[in-house]
C-alpha cells in the first residue's frame, strides 16, 4: 500500500517539471527506504517504519515508557545501553546471557534459538546463539582457568627457550673407520703399508 | 528440593530460585504479572498467526526486524566522542601504519643483510 505525500492544489504549472523537481529533493533528502523511496518520492509501507526503528536514546520518563512499549518489555525491565556515541540509541540492553542458559526444557517458539516469538533479541544475538559463545557457569573460576592455562603455555615456552640457549645432548666423538681409517678403500697404495692408527687405549 | 545443588555448568532455573516463593513483595508480583501479560500476549498473536489455516507467508517477527535494523544501522546515533574516536583509530589507523613499518624495517634489514652477505640461510622451514 502507498501513501504519497498532500495533494497540490490545482495550478496551471508544467506537472512533469514540478514532478521532476519534488523527485530530485526527495532523492537528494534521501527519505524512505530501498528504491521504491528513492524512485517514486512515495515510500512502501512494508519494512520499518519511522518509529519502529532504532530512536534516539531515551531522556524523558514519557519516552523511556514509549521505548519499553515499542520492544514489548516492562518499564521497570527497560533500560538502554548508556548514551556513549556507539550508536546504540534506544536499544534495550538484555542481561549477558548466551541461549545455552535458557531452559532446555520449556516450549520455545523456536526451540533451536530458544527463544519465543516478539522477545526481544540481544543486540550480541548472533553471538549468543547456541552453537557459539556459551555464557554458562564454569566448574572453576576464570581467573582460575586463565592462570592455568597461561602458567603452562609460559613455562613451556620459556622450558624450549632455556633448552634452545643451553643445549644438553649425549657426548659425541667423530666416528672411528677399521682398517686403518679405510687405507685400501680411500684409494692408498695396496704396497705400501699404511701407519698404524689405534682408536682405543689399553 | 531445600538442598538442590545445580550441575555445575548450569544456572539455576527461575522456577526453582527460592526468591521466586519466599519473600515476595507485592510490587514484585505486579511485575513479574505485567511481564507475564506481555509474554502472554506475544504468545496469542503467534498462536493466532502461526494457525491460521488461511496463512500462506511467513509469520513476519517485529522483534527480530528491530533487530536487524538496529544492527544494521548504528551510525545513525553515532557520536564522536574521545572512546569512540579512540577506538576507531586504534583499529582502524594505527594497524595501518604500524603494520607498514615494521614490515618495511624488516624487510629492508634482510635485505642489507643478504646485500652484506651476512644473512644465516638455514634449511628450516619456519624461517
Amino acid at each position: 500500500m502507498r501513501t504519497c505525500q498532500s495533494v497540490r492544489q490545482q495550478q496551471p504549472v508544467n506537472m512533469a517539471g514540478v514532478g521532476f523537481r519534488r523527485w530530485a529533493v526527495a532523492l537528494s533528502k534521501g527519505k524512505g527506504p530501498g528504491i521504491s523511496g528513492l524512485l517514486s518520492g512515495c515510500r512502501a509501507a512494508s519494512g520499518v517504519t519511522k518509529d519502529s526503528g532504532l530512536g534516539p536514546y531515551p531522556k524523558t520518563p514519557e519516552e523511556r515508557a514509549a521505548a519499553a512499549k515499542k520492544y514489548n518489555m516492562t518499564v521497570e525491565d527497560y533500560e538502554p545501553y548508556p548514551d556513549n556515541g556507539e550508536g546504540y540509541g534506544d536499544y534495550p540492553k538484555l542481561p549477558e546471557r548466551s541461549q545455552h542458559e535458557r531452559d532446555p526444557w520449556y516450549q520455545w517458539d523456536h526451540p533451536d534459538l530458544r527463544r519465543n516469538w516478539g522477545e526481544p533479541m540481544h543486540w550480541h544475538f548472533d553471538a549468543y546463539i547456541r552453537n557459539r559463545v556459551d555464557t554458562s557457569p564454569s566448574p572453576v573460576s576464570w581467573s582460575s582457568m586463565c592462570k592455568q592455562l597461561f602458567g603452562f603455555l609460559g613455562f613451556m615456552l620459556f622450558m624450549f627457550y632455556v633448552g634452545e640457549k643451553m643445549p644438553a645432548y649425549q657426548a659425541v666423538a667423530p666416528k672411528q673407520y677399521p682398517y686403518n681409517d679405510l687405507y685400501l678403500e680411500r684409494g692408498g697404495d695396496p704396497e705400501k703399508q699404511p701407519e698404524e692408527v689405534k682408536h682405543y687405549e689399553i | 528440593m531445600a538442598d538442590y545443588q545445580e550441575a555445575p555448568l548450569a544456572t539455576r532455573p527461575k522456577t526453582l530460585d527460592p526468591n521466586e516463593y519466599f519473600n515476595v513483595s507485592t510490587d514484585q508480583r505486579r511485575v513479574e504479572q505485567s511481564r507475564a501479560a506481555l509474554r502472554a500476549e506475544l504468545k496469542r498473536q503467534y498462536q493466532t498467526q502461526l494457525n491460521n489455516p488461511h496463512r500462506k507467508e511467513l509469520i513476519e517477527d517485529p522483534a527480530l526486524t528491530r533487530w536487524v535494523y538496529a544492527r544494521a544501522n548504528p551510525y545513525t546515533y553515532f557520536r564522536p566522542t574521545f572512546k569512540t574516536s579512540l577506538l576507531g583509530a586504534m583499529f582502524g589507523v594505527v594497524p595501518l601504519f604500524a603494520l607498514y613499518f615494521i614490515f618495511k624495517t624488516d624487510r629492508d634489514r634482510k635485505e642489507a643483510q643478504i646485500k652484506a652477505g651476512t644473512l644465516e640461510r638455514k634449511f628450516s622451514l619456519s624461517s
